[in-house]
């Protein structure tokens, strides 16, 4: 009777302990929800610097304070190895965790929310029983005040979160139909793409016309034919999804960089194609980068030098000279990029001129900054950073590189130089903050005190009245 | 007008203060007449002669600078040996060398050909430097093989088939 | 920002050992400080001093690197016999070309890294020569392998083209990080036609990122300039580490020359004493003391520091530091051919043959390893095309051929400890009033022998079957630049300096890893081996810090 007992207990805790875990989805749906997953890149966010994949722990710099991504693992302890399926996707559809407390709009969930219950169910199957568990706890996400308080988030919900952003659209074919439900769907392009009112909302009037991350720009990718991507071909918007590079045009870095290693090098020729299609055929929008001009961000600049001014005087005097931002140039980036700016002659390093990173000045600056690392199934692309890094090649001051950065615009990409030590300031810290903390700040405490004062008045007059007996 | 005596001998005494003062100062205390700068669109258009690729008219204005320090007579044989092109009616080199006269000539047309091809005023160890990258040594194989602090190709992308010594590329 | 005036651990010098040491032992807990005599220097600077030098000076590697005042070190193409640095005797000039910058030498290396065989490691054993190694070639094989994944270490999977052979019984306990680098057109030609001799030209084993980012560093691009330079740092130096070093707590004070190393009266060290460019004094205190100045510093300042106990110096007990000072004397083959080469394409050394290192002859004479270099031509060949006073397209046409149709072939070779060949102080003095070392070398009979009847007569043959039309071969031997045996390993404290952990046999507390610490030098440069000989010793040191 006690063996028996003893049994059916372990029974019980054998059937408790795998209820997440093996719960039988089969391998197809496994397999599909981990190409939905690669899609929707989980990794890139939910996995630390060098780290175990979706364990959590990555730190990431929002224009209102430092965001802490979680572990997604099926850890029972420390991840969602508890969460039902509903849990699941109401996090991922409605940005609401499993304790009811909502997420931030880090976790893109707005564009998520694009996703069908079966692709969802497919997620959910993968990451109970396709990643392997990882038992370690992650550093909450602390927001300065008043960010902190989530419940905030309900009604910034309310006003911005669609919970069916994608209307019926029956006319359309299924190679734009499946374009539009993975760029604005799992693909979330609009997240780094689309331009963020005041209180940090997508501005879906401007859908994909280019907007500010972190120290980086992601460019206007409508296809407007002046400041978007007008001049592309479909088949150049696959080719740069599956290896980052388009040779004369452009080439990923940042968060870009890392979507592309993680995600759409991976993703089927066909999800590529429909993509490409489906943002062809955006509405265009006219919408220069800020100070950037109106004039298409590729094709400019022409080959150079400056060393007739350097040579044979010596490093020293290059660096006090007026021509600073040449001598940083030749000392640090030519040796890749070319005594004039022309790259590798089998253009695997890549030309300065005719490279949309030299138009503008942000990813100008935050290329310097930070470099470029992109691996895809052409390689492993890297650039050192030259900003305050251990590895960096040279660590170079903002002067340094805004002297460098303003050189290169003049000579290689639009001519004019817009870039001053304050924007490289800026990028180095991370890129612009956002008003939205210091105003909220400001205005809760202009609330209290209009409230004290408010107190304050409706006392005194009652005094004032029932003072006599 | 009497000179006194006085004014006849401090006259008398300054003037081989004078004489020794002068004499005492060292040779480049009195600057010596300067040598003629060359003009660069002159000295571009006797590169351009002798040395029959593009030339960079930024390392031509380094050259033309320094070479009257070298060739005190710069001007003068520029001048010169343009004059001999002229008449040859020279638009290569080959059409015209031969008729430079052996010495201060020949010297400085050879000198201003070692220039352009080493981005070096000598070949010794205290040359000037006019160029390192722009020097045409480095563009005659360019082709081939790397020039020394630049990339030369892709990560692990340089193997090649054994380039023929003809084709000199086009610079 | 605090001055710290002690640490756990206190490294003198921040070239490739003492990097590679204090990165274990920041790794392991333990604080460090490290000393270094010259100044911190951007990597900038250096590719530009090199572009901006005149073109007859781009051979002297030394050129791109003007050292201070207070830390002088060789430079051969700027000395006058009266101000050099070092004071060279003897029949053959022991003359060096490394650099006192943070950093160190490996600024300047061609980041070759071959290791040594087990054979290498005994000399004396198999063949009655020289000295053998105080272990044996299977317990430094772990310490190879992970000096090539910390510095990054490129080399072949396949066991035919590897060093040591694979029929010398010693299997890599661990693959290379990375494969090997492709082969210019110049070096395929010149392995086809030495595999008509029946030698195999293999690829050298190098650290130099191999056709990916390694160690957060970018791949090689094949810029050809490792020797002087690496403009982007594909190639491993030790001042790539710096930074990375400091983000793990390491403090590196620069222009700080340390003069003297402080015994107490047990002859434990207490301390070191270092000049700043103000010549003013300080005392710096620690635990224990890794002197990694180089081979030529090292014991250099070990013989600066004797004291009453200490009269020969530091260390000196068995009289042997300074002594068997011993490099790899080479001999270059300059040759003209009749079919175009092209060297320079990718880095500037990428393979060798190895295989007639080693033999039963090294009972006679030494061995000989033979490299094609891969230096572009264009410095070597531009000023004897010019001379010839051709123009026009014959000049284009000489300046190619000549590019394409010469190459130097070098021949490097092993030599043996010789207690003559000795370091001692000069009478001259230095900036900061310190004795300038004086080295009397002769690379012996036993290298001289392998010239005569060995190495010269085989690289003739290579170069006839090169169908050179010229041939030039130095007539004396030139140094390779790689400085061993001043403060020379063994198991006997009478006839060594260091122990098997390249700790000071003298005191406890001092290591003295590196290039002096070797007992032998087989043909092959020394780097990786001082590297794993400094990781021996870091986890030495852990291990006795901890035990305290």
């Amino acid at each position: 009777m006690k063996t028996c007992f003893v049994f059916l207990r372990a029974l019980v805790l054998l059937a408790c302990s795998s209820a997440a875990y093996s719960q039988g989805f089969d391998a197809v749906t496994v397999a599909r929800g981990q190409y939905l997953a690669t899609a929707s890149d989980c990794i890139a966010c939910h996995t630390a610097h060098k780290g175990v994949p979706m364990a959590g722990g990555l730190v990431m710099a929002s224009p209102v304070g430092d965001i802490v991504s979680t572990n997604i693992t099926p850890s029972r302890e420390h991840g969602i190895g508890n969460y039902t399926e509903q849990q699941f996707s109401d996090a991922l559809r409605k940005g609401v965790r499993a304790d009811g407390q909502p997420l931030y709009p880090a976790m893109p969930y707005v564009s998520y929310a694009a996703m069908t219950d079966a692709d969802v169910h497919a997620l959910y199957a993968y990451f109970m029983q396709g990643v392997p568990a990882v038992d370690k706890a992650v550093p909450p996400t602390e927001l300065p005040f008043p960010m902190n308080v989530r419940a905030s988030m309900k009604l910034w919900n309310a006003l911005f979160l669609d919970e069916s952003p994608l209307k019926p659209a029956p006319e359309r074919s299924p190679q734009w139909l499946r374009g539009r439900y993975l760029a604005e769907g799992a693909a979330h392009c609009g997240t780094c793409h689309t331009p963020r009112g005041f209180l940090m909302q997508e501005k879906k009037e401007l859908n994909m016309a280019g907007a500010q991350v972190g120290p980086w720009y992601a460019p206007n990718i409508t296809p407007d034919g002046a400041t978007g991507i007008g001049g592309w071909s479909e088949a150049e918007l696959v080719q740069y999804l599956r290896g980052g590079r388009v040779e004369g045009k452009a080439q990923a870095a940042g968060s870009m960089a890392e979507a592309i290693t993680h995600s759409f090098s991976q993703l089927d020729e066909a999800d590529l194609q429909a993509i490409a299609h489906y943002v062809k055929t955006l509405p265009a929008i006219e919408k220069a980068e800020d100070g950037a001009g109106k004039a298409e961000r590729f094709g400019q600049g022409k080959p150079g030098n400056a060393l007739g001014e350097l040579r044979g005087k010596g490093y020293q005097e290059g660096m006090q000279g007026a021509y600073l931002g040449a001598q940083v140039y030749s000392a640090n980036c030519a040796a890749c990029h070319g005594v004039n700016g022309e790259g590798t002659p089998d253009g695997y390093y890549p030309s300065l001129f005719h490279n949309s990173a030299t138009f503008g000045k942000t990813n100008l600056i935050a290329s310097i900054l930070y470099g470029v690392d992109r691996k895809t199934g052409d390689g492993h692309v890297f650039m050192p950073p030259f900003g305050d890094q251990p590895n960096a090649v040279n660590h170079l001051s903002d002067d340094e590189v805004a002297a460098l950065a303003n050189y290169v615009q003049v000579r290689f990409g639009g001519g004019a130089p817009t870039v001053k030590v304050e924007d490289v300031a800026e990028s180095r810290a991370g890129g612009p903050q956002s008003h939205l903390l210091p105003l909220a700040r400001i205005g809760m405490g202009a609330a209290v005190l209009g409230l004290i004062a408010l107190l304050a008045f409706v006392l005194l007059r009652r005094r004032a009245r029932g003072g006599r007996p | 007008m009497a000179i006194s005596r006085r004014s006849v001998v401090l006259g008398a005494m300054t003037l081989p203060a004078a004489w020794l003062g002068w004499s005492s100062m060292p040779a480049w205390g009195v600057p010596a007449p300067q040598a003629p700068a060359i003009p660069v669109q002159q000295f571009m258009q006797l590169s351009k002669l002798l040395v029959n690729h593009g030339l960079d008219p930024a390392i031509g204005a380094r050259i033309a600078q320094a070479a009257p320090g070298i060739h005190p007579e710069g001007v003068a044989l520029t001048g010169a040996i343009l004059a001999i092109a002229e008449a040859r009616k020279a638009r290569l080199v080959e059409d015209f060398f031969d008729a430079i006269p052996a010495g201060p000539m020949q010297e400085f047309a050879h000198w201003v050909i070692f220039a352009w091809y080493s981005g070096c005023s000598s070949p010794k160890k205290d040359a000037q430097v006019f160029s390192y990258e722009g020097a045409l040594t480095y563009q005659v194989t360019r082709d081939t093989v790397a020039i020394p602090s630049y990339g030369f190709s892709g990560p692990n992308r340089w193997q090649r088939p054994i380039a023929p010594l003809s084709a000199l590329p086009h610079f | 920002m605090s001055k710290l005036n002690s640490a756990d651990v206190v490294i003198v010098g921040t070239g490739v050992v003492g990097v590679a040491i204090a990165e274990q032992l920041l790794d392991a807990g333990i604080s460090v400080l490290m000393l270094e005599a010259g100044p911190r220097v951007d990597r900038a600077e250096v590719v530009e001093n090199f572009r901006n030098l005149p073109l007859a000076r781009k051979g002297d590697p030394s050129s791109c690197y003007p050292p201070k005042p207070w830390a002088p070190h060789p430079m051969p193409s700027l000395e006058t016999p009266d101000d050099s640095y070092l004071q060279l005797t003897g029949p053959d000039k022991y003359a060096q070309t490394f650099i006192r910058y943070a950093g160190g030498s490996t600024w300047h290396w061609a980041g070759t890294s071959w290791r040594l065989t087990p054979q290498d490691m005994r000399l004396q054993s198999e063949f009655g020569v020289g000295r053998d190694w105080a272990f044996d070639y299977a317990t430094l094989e772990p310490y190879y392998a992970r000096t090539e994944h910390l510095l990054g270490i490129c080399g072949p999977a396949d066991p035919a083209l590897q060093w040591p052979p694979a029929d010398m019984g010693t299997p890599r306990s661990r693959p290379y990080p990375m494969p090997p680098l492709p082969f210019g057109p110049g070096e395929e030609r010149f392995t086809e036609v030495v595999a008509g001799l029946g030698y195999k030209n293999i690829p050298t084993s190098q650290a130099r990122n191999s056709g990916m980012p390694y160690d957060d560093r970018p791949a090689c691009c094949a810029s050809n300039n490792c020797v002087p330079v690496c403009p982007v740092g594909a190639k491993y130096d030790a001042a790539t580490a710096l930074s990375r070093l400091e983000s793990k707590g390491a403090t590196i004070a620069a222009n700080a020359v340390v003069y003297k190393v402080e015994a107490n009266a047990a002859n434990r060290i207490e301390a070191v004493h270092y000049l700043d460019p103000d010549k003013r004094s300080h005392r710096i205190a620690g635990r224990l003391f890794v002197l990694a100045c180089n081979g030529i510093e090292t014991p250099k300042l070990l013989l600066m520091s004797k004291n009453d106990r200490n009269p020969n110096g530091l260390a000196n007990s068995s009289d042997q530091v300074g002594r068997n000072m011993m490099d790899h004397p080479q001999l270059t083959m300059t040759l003209t051919l009749d079919e175009p080469y092209w060297a320079g394409v990718g880095p500037v050394v990428n393979s060798g043959i190895m295989e007639t290192s080693q033999g039963a002859f090294r009972s006679e004479h030494a061995g000989a390893y033979f490299r094609f270099n891969n230096f572009a031509r264009n410095r070597f060949v531009t000023f004897a095309a010019l001379n010839k006073g051709l123009v026009g397209k014959a000049l284009d046409a000489e300046i190619r051929r000549m590019t394409a149709c010469t190459a130097d072939v070098v021949l490097a070779h092993e030599v043996l400890p010789d207690p003559d060949n000795r370091l001692t102080l000069s009478d001259k003095k230095d900036w900061h009033g310190l004795p300038k070392p004086a080295i009397h070398y002769d690379v012996g009979d036993y290298t001289r022998k392998s010239a005569e009847v060995y190495s010269v007569p085989i690289g003739k043959r290579i170069a006839q079957a090169m169908g050179a039309t010229d041939m030039k071969i130095a007539t004396k031997f030139a140094q390779s630049k790689h400085i061993m045996g001043g403060t020379i390993m063994g198991l006997d404290p009478r006839n060594s300096v260091v122990d098997a952990e390249c700790r000071a046999h003298d005191h406890e507390n001092l290591f003295l890893p590196g290039g002096g610490a070797m007992a032998s030098t087989a043909c092959g440069n020394s780097t990786i081996t001082m590297v794993s000989l400094g990781l021996r010793a870091a986890d030495a040191i852990v291990r006795q810090l901890r035990g305290a």
